[in-house]
């Protein structure tokens, strides 16, 4: 008779399968030697296009340079100035109502848009389509043709509100309308790109948890809001981290639209960026500027990630 | 160059597209890259392209062009990347920065090796090329500004066309300049600006339509007019916070908020509005203060005989203008600096520049070819003698500064709020000075 030998291991619990053996993290170089060349072009590439650029401008933000000569070391100089800078501080404010006005507006249309578009209705992939479409045009044409839809004496909008008698505002040259309108184009053309991101996120719902939340009679709102967004949690975290990105380095759509104007009213940080830069030849205070930016982008993401931390998981076995 | 510059130059040329490569220098054979903004420009440029390749069939010359708005920004980048065309257009605002930072090719010594003969130039429009005695370009045109109507639109108004080089104006009561476009506001009904029937909320044509990057076509002339100067002399301060100036920028915001004259500044505010050709063209304006430099924008847009060039109007001090030139300047960095005087030289040439009048262009940088010019229009039916008028008068020269980024940005900025009468005269001129001023 054949005993099974005391020392033979376990299977792991499938709650410890997240942690691989030890044996596993050690070099192997017949393995990861391979891998590493084939990861060398395109960290070249990230090194060469990303790194290096973003070390070059927080080295220039240590300088006064007009692009025409040489730059001129001024130490702490650009970020003192920062506090005095009435623009630049107003474009700050104008990023986060930007931010504010465009990621919860376009989240949540997003979601409604996946929600009705994953149900089973017709022409369900002709739908989706169009929805993708504005993100797949170009913003620069798409904000020239809504300048001319804004335009208050000439535009289509006004035309058609005049229609019923209502007079419609000078959208663009109203500094209380021109961000509220910018960003609602950029909702219109982001929608649907998100919208993609919710779709393949409920579509990995396993179809199980509905049957047994029927079974026990939950209403649909409740299957929502116990299934449906906590299990969408993964893909929220992604869809708000680049939207929220995104939206903190909108320019196209503030460069042909607004131009910034008026009065400054829709500079966002980014296009505050450009102005000193290249309108105004001071690079070195952009470069300070663009450190900022990526600063404020830094923590926001950090932040959004520890606040998805959190996983929810229903177990099956 | 130290190694910052050269850090920041490998991080720009990264960040920037990658510009058409120069000719290969094998066998002499070199290719030119030529920079300018006006595209109505173009088909000139082209002519006299062909012309210089007579003679110098080894040099290519490439055309890149690039609207105003973006010109200065994509040259500016160019130069710190140290890419930049080896021929540009260069603009008096932006010259003298240009070369107080060294990235124009000193002129002198090609102009007295070659026997350049200045004198065919206006002394004052050559001098304006000149920076610590050294000469920086050659005079490629100049231009003022003139009032363009639409024939049509006076005859239909009851206006004899020959009394509009007679309009004054003056702030208090706009005078008959204003009187004349409240003739030519016309609203659907047909009724005009003076008429009490008048609906000012459905316009069909405005009087006048103005709009522009740096007040050369719309407040400069009213300021000039009326005795501002712009700046204290050349090369000195803005001073547009003078009751002269201000009075002036009051006037223009009168014209679309007081008078309701001019096409709205929602739609003509720079830098995204239409130009103002497009609503004289267009017919949702009857007239316009327009440069020289875009008759031959009304030639292709209208019929002939269906307008015509008048002298501006006259304000308080008398009738006037910003007159300006550009010149052809050469990039201090060019591999090939010889081609690219051998094109500057053939551009100022009577030979190149009586080509480009021919054309209807430009007005030449030559002197002897004005009348050239002035008889192409001619043989078109228009009186172009507006331009030339409006360049003696009250007219001064275009402000020259250091701070011309500063300047143009902040007064746009501030003028656009204006025009929209969502602030005072006084306050947007005082920000103005106070921003171009402080550099």
């Amino acid at each position: 008779m054949r005993t099974l030998p005391a020392t033979t291991p376990r299977p792991a619990p499938a709650s410890a399968q997240g942690t691989p053996p030890r044996a596993a993290r050690s070099w192997k170089p017949r393995q990861t030697l391979p891998a590493y060349a084939m990861l060398a072009p395109s960290l070249l590439g990230f090194a060469v296009f990303l790194i290096a650029p973003i070390l070059v401008v927080v080295a220039l933000s240590f300088f006064d340079w007009n692009l025409l000569s040489d730059p001129e070391f001024v130490g702490l100089e650009n970020y003192r100035a920062l506090a005095e800078d009435e623009r630049a501080l107003q474009a700050i404010g104008n990023t986060f109502y930007y931010v504010l006005l465009n990621i919860p507006a376009q989240t949540v249309l997003a979601l409604l848009l996946a929600l009705a578009l994953n149900a089973k209705i017709k022409a369900r992939n002709a739908f989706r389509v169009i929805y993708v479409l504005p993100w797949m045009a170009m913003p620069v044409a798409l904000g020239v043709i809504w300048r001319w839809v804004f335009d208050p004496a000439y535009g289509a909008l006004n035309r058609f509100l005049g229609l019923f008698g209502v007079d419609g505002a000078a959208w663009l040259t109203d500094s209380a309308w021109a961000m509220p309108v910018i960003a609602s184009v950029n909702v219109w053309q982001y929608t649907g790109y998100t919208m993609l991101f919710f779709l393949a996120g409920l579509q990995a719902i396993p179809a199980q948890l509905y049957e047994a939340a029927d079974v026990d009679g939950a209403s649909p709102v409740h299957r929502f809001f116990s299934i449906t967004l906590p299990l969408l949690r993964p893909a929220m975290l992604f869809v708000l981290i680049t939207s929220v990105i995104g939206s903190f380095q909108v320019f196209d759509t503030i460069h042909v639209m607004t131009a910034g104007g008026p009065a400054g009213s829709t500079a966002t940080l980014n296009y505050q960026i450009y102005l000193e830069s290249f309108t105004q030849r001071n690079a070195g205070y952009a470069s300070m500027l663009a450190v900022i930016l990526f600063a404020i982008i830094a923590l926001i993401t950090l932040a959004q990630a520890a606040l998805f931390r959190k996983r929810t998981v229903y177990d099956f076995s | 160059m130290n190694k910052t510059r050269s850090a920041a130059l490998a991080a720009l040329a990264l960040a920037l597209p990658a510009t058409a490569a120069c000719g290969g220098d094998d066998g002499g054979a070199v290719t030119l890259r030529y920079a300018f903004w006006d595209d109505n420009q173009r088909p000139a440029l082209e002519a006299m392209i062909a012309a210089f390749n007579e003679d110098h069939p080894d040099i290519a010359v490439e055309l890149e062009q690039n609207p105003w708005e973006d010109y200065w920004t994509g040259l500016d980048s160019r130069f710190a990347a140290e890419d930049a065309p080896d021929v540009f257009w260069n603009h008096v605002s932006r010259f003298p920065t240009y070369a107080d930072n060294g990235v124009l090719l000193p002129l002198t010594d090609y102009i007295e090796e070659d026997g350049v003969d200045p004198s065919v130039y206006p002394a004052s429009l050559y001098d304006s090329w000149r920076f610590e005695d050294d000469q920086y370009g050659l005079p490629k045109d100049w231009d003022s500004i003139a009032l363009v109507y639409r024939v049509d639109a006076l005859e239909a108004a009851g206006i004899d066309p020959a009394t509009v080089g007679d309009l004054e104006w003056n702030p208090v009561d706009g005078g008959t300049y204003v009187e004349f476009l409240q003739k030519l506001t016309l609203d659907a009904a047909g009724n005009n600006a003076l008429s009490p029937d008048f609906d000012p909320e459905n316009v069909v044509q405005y009087g006048t339509a103005m709009s522009s990057n740096t007040g050369q076509t719309d407040w400069w002339n009213y300021a000039v007019q009326n005795g501002c100067a712009l700046q204290t002399e050349p090369w000195g301060d803005y001073a547009i916070d003078a009751p002269e100036c201000v009075e002036a920028i009051q006037f223009t915001a009168d014209l679309y908020n007081r008078w309701g004259v001019a096409v709205p500044a929602e739609s003509t505010n720079q830098p995204n509005g239409g130009v103002p050709g497009d609503y004289v063209v267009a017919g949702q304006a009857a007239t316009a203060l327009d440069g020289s430099w875009t008759l031959s924008f009304y030639r292709d847009g209208l019929e002939p005989g269906t307008w015509a060039v008048a002298d501006n109007p006259s304000g308080p001090a008398g009738s006037g203008t910003v007159i300006n030139g550009l010149s052809n300047a050469i990039y201090a960095g060019t591999e090939h600096p010889d081609e690219a005087w051998e094109l500057v030289k053939f551009l100022g040439s009577e030979e190149a520049q009586a080509i480009a009048t021919d054309m209807g262009s430009v007005w030449p940088g030559v002197s002897s070819l004005n009348q050239g010019f002035a008889d192409y229009w001619a043989g078109q039916g228009i009186d172009v003698t507006g331009f030339q008028t409006a360049a003696e008068g009250t007219t001064i020269g275009y402000p020259l500064s250091m701070n011309d980024a500063a300047f143009g940005t902040a007064a746009l900025d501030e003028f656009n709020q204006v025009w929209l009468g969502q602030k005072d005269a006084q306050a947007a001129a005082e920000a103005v000075v106070e921003l171009a001023n402080a550099e």
